[in-house]
């Protein structure tokens, strides 16, 4: 049985159709990745899988429950958690008061506590500014705290939507490595959707990929590499790569 | 030197109401971009409840908790009922709450009548300080006030609920993330934002005669305190309010009485021309989309 297993999901924007009869699953602890070239639909299918975005039509079933159009505070409630595209730094609040709010379906109070000083411990920057405010950060401080918000909710799944967009090479290693350990230090499964498809490959098992809305490919990483997909979506990004958004603040 | 303390007093307990109204508006226009126009009239109705409860021989304090409980109900079901279906489209709701505002007006005119009501002091007491009289229900009035914004401030910056109300005002969507339940904070603040204003309502009948249309007047200085303060921002509706009851009633006792109104929004203008954020800085709401 699979942790999470969205069944031919289609979504749109009033009148648009986004996503067409999308399918995929991610087993328990299970890195996977969704890979596309810009507009190709995968924020909008995080959203749909987050509880963001009501879908149109098909399912999402999560520990083998019907959980199809169940509102994004019982998704994160149930173990199902997004960090979403532009990090979403709430500006005006600490980190610590960020980090905070990531729990706010727990009632463990000394486990939240623990779990607030095992971010800091983990993320070194969290600790240093844990009083500064979420604005004063910089993008690749913003996006680990981001990462740290979701986890404090220990989910079962963690929904990344583009950790490394805008970030320094060095910063890209550094969420790369944050990623390849959430299993181990998090017991906490993984859907990545990404850009950057040599981050995607090197820390996912699977993947699939997703262009005009649709699943039109997937498969172990070994087969992702030799699809001729990759080279069609990615090759060209070089000469038209993705403009870089301004973060949340 | 004694006729200013006075004035101060006076000022201080008329803000206070202005205070009541200011914080519900600025929570529920901060939260869930609603602009409800009738929640001047959310005012009389806790202001004619009272009447009516102390008028049937009830003590004034419990009458004080009936029209509390009262408006809270009206602002639960206007929120369920009508705000929840236009948060999308905030104009909508706007125009449906100018509505609201004059079907209230017109049933509490068919339940009572148009005529002004006013109770007797319910405390009946002066106090003289140092030679200056003192009514003591004023001093109650700023009293309760301050212990309700007291109350306010804490559970907004120190409770967990607050935490999450205050994410819920910035960034909806990524709080929902979290786990937050928005739409019953919305639902939590439009009541709690409503018990205020029957709160209001029920200290003002204890100082003014109220009318069935005293709503219209008294909402109209509700947006500018919290337009003043910054929207969303409770400590600004405090800020908002006490600043637009000082000019009053100091503009009432040294410069032209008959111009108090005046002084008071050109006042707010002056401010958001030069602040458009309010003094203290606030939320615009959510954007309408
Ligand atoms: N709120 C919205 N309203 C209407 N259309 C939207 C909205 N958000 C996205 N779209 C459209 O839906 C399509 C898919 O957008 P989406 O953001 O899901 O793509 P994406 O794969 O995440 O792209 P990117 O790599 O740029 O993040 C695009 O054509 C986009 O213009
Ligand atoms: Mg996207």
């Amino acid at each position: 049985m699979s942790l999470l297993q969205v069944q031919n999901l289609s979504t749109a924007y009033g009148p648009i159709m986004v996503n067409r009869e999308v399918s995929l699953i991610v087993n328990d602890q299970e890195i996977v990745t969704i890979l596309g070239p810009n507009g190709a639909g995968k924020s909008t299918l995080l959203r749909s899988i987050s509880g963001l975005l009501r879908p149109k039509k098909g399912a999402i079933r999560f520990n083998d429950r019907n959980v199809t159009g169940a509102p994004a505070d019982r998704m994160a409630s149930m173990g199902v958690v997004m960090v979403p595209e532009g990090r979403h730094i709430f500006p005006d609040l600490t980190v610590q008061q960020n980090l905070r709010l990531g729990a706010y379906c727990r009632t463990d109070h000394n486990a939240i506590e623990q779990d607030i000083a095992l971010m800091e411990s983990y993320f070194n920057v969290l600790a240093a500014k844990k009083h500064a405010k979420g604005s004063a950060l910089s993008g690749g401080q913003q996006q680990m705290l981001a990462i740290a918000r979701g986890l404090m909710a220990r989910p079962r799944i963690l929904l990344l939507d583009e950790p490394s967009l805008g970030l320094s090479p060095i910063l890209v290693k550094e969420v790369q490595s944050v990623i390849a350990d959430l299993r181990s230090k998090f017991s906490a499964a993984v859907l990545l959707v990404e850009q950057n498809a040599g981050l995607a490959l090197s820390v996912a098992e699977r993947g699939y990929f997703l262009q005009h809305g649709r699943i039109v490919g997937s498969g172990t990483i070994s087969e992702l590499k030799d699809h001729a997909l990759i080279h069609e979506i990615y090759l060209g990004q070089h000469s038209r790569p993705k403009s870089v958004r301004p973060s949340a603040t | 030197m004694e006729i200013f303390f006075q004035q101060l007093v006076n000022s201080l307990s008329v803000a206070s109401v202005t205070i009541l109204i200011g914080m519900g508006i600025t929570l529920i226009f901060g939260l869930a971009g609603i602009v409800n126009f009738a929640h001047g009239e959310f005012l009389m109705v806790g202001g004619m409840a009272t009447w009516f409860l102390v008028s049937a021989g009830i003590n004034f304090f419990i009458a004080v908790l009936g029209a509390m409980i009262l408006v809270g109900f009206l602002g639960f079901v206007a929120e369920r009922g009508l705000f929840r279906f236009t948060l999308e489209r905030p104009m909508n709701g706007f125009i449906m709450s100018i509505g609201l505002s004059v079907i209230l007006q017109h049933v509490v005119i068919r339940l009572f009548n148009e005529v002004q009501k006013t109770i007797p002091d319910p405390i009946g007491q002066v106090w003289v300080v140092h030679g200056v009289d003192i009514i003591v229900m004023r001093a109650i009035v700023i009293a309760i006030t301050a212990i309700v914004v007291a109350i306010t401030y804490f559970c907004i910056s120190r409770s967990r609920y607050g935490l999450a109300l205050t994410a819920s005002i910035a960034d909806p969507d990524t709080a929902a993330l979290m786990g937050i339940p928005v739409r019953r904070y919305v639902t939590g603040v439009f009541i709690y934002g409503s018990v205020l204003a029957g709160l209001g309502g029920a200290l003002m009948i204890a100082l003014f005669p109220i009318t069935p249309f005293t709503g219209s007047v008294v909402i109209i200085r509700g947006f500018a305190v919290s337009l003043i303060g910054g929207l969303g921002n409770v400590g600004g509706a405090v800020v908002g309010g006490l600043l637009l009851g000082l000019v009053d009633g100091l503009s009432a006792g040294y410069g032209f009485p008959e111009w108090t109104d005046a002084y008071s929004l050109v006042l707010m203008i002056a401010i958001l021309i030069v602040r458009p954020q309010g003094l203290l800085g606030g939320t615009l709401g959510p954007k309408a989309s």
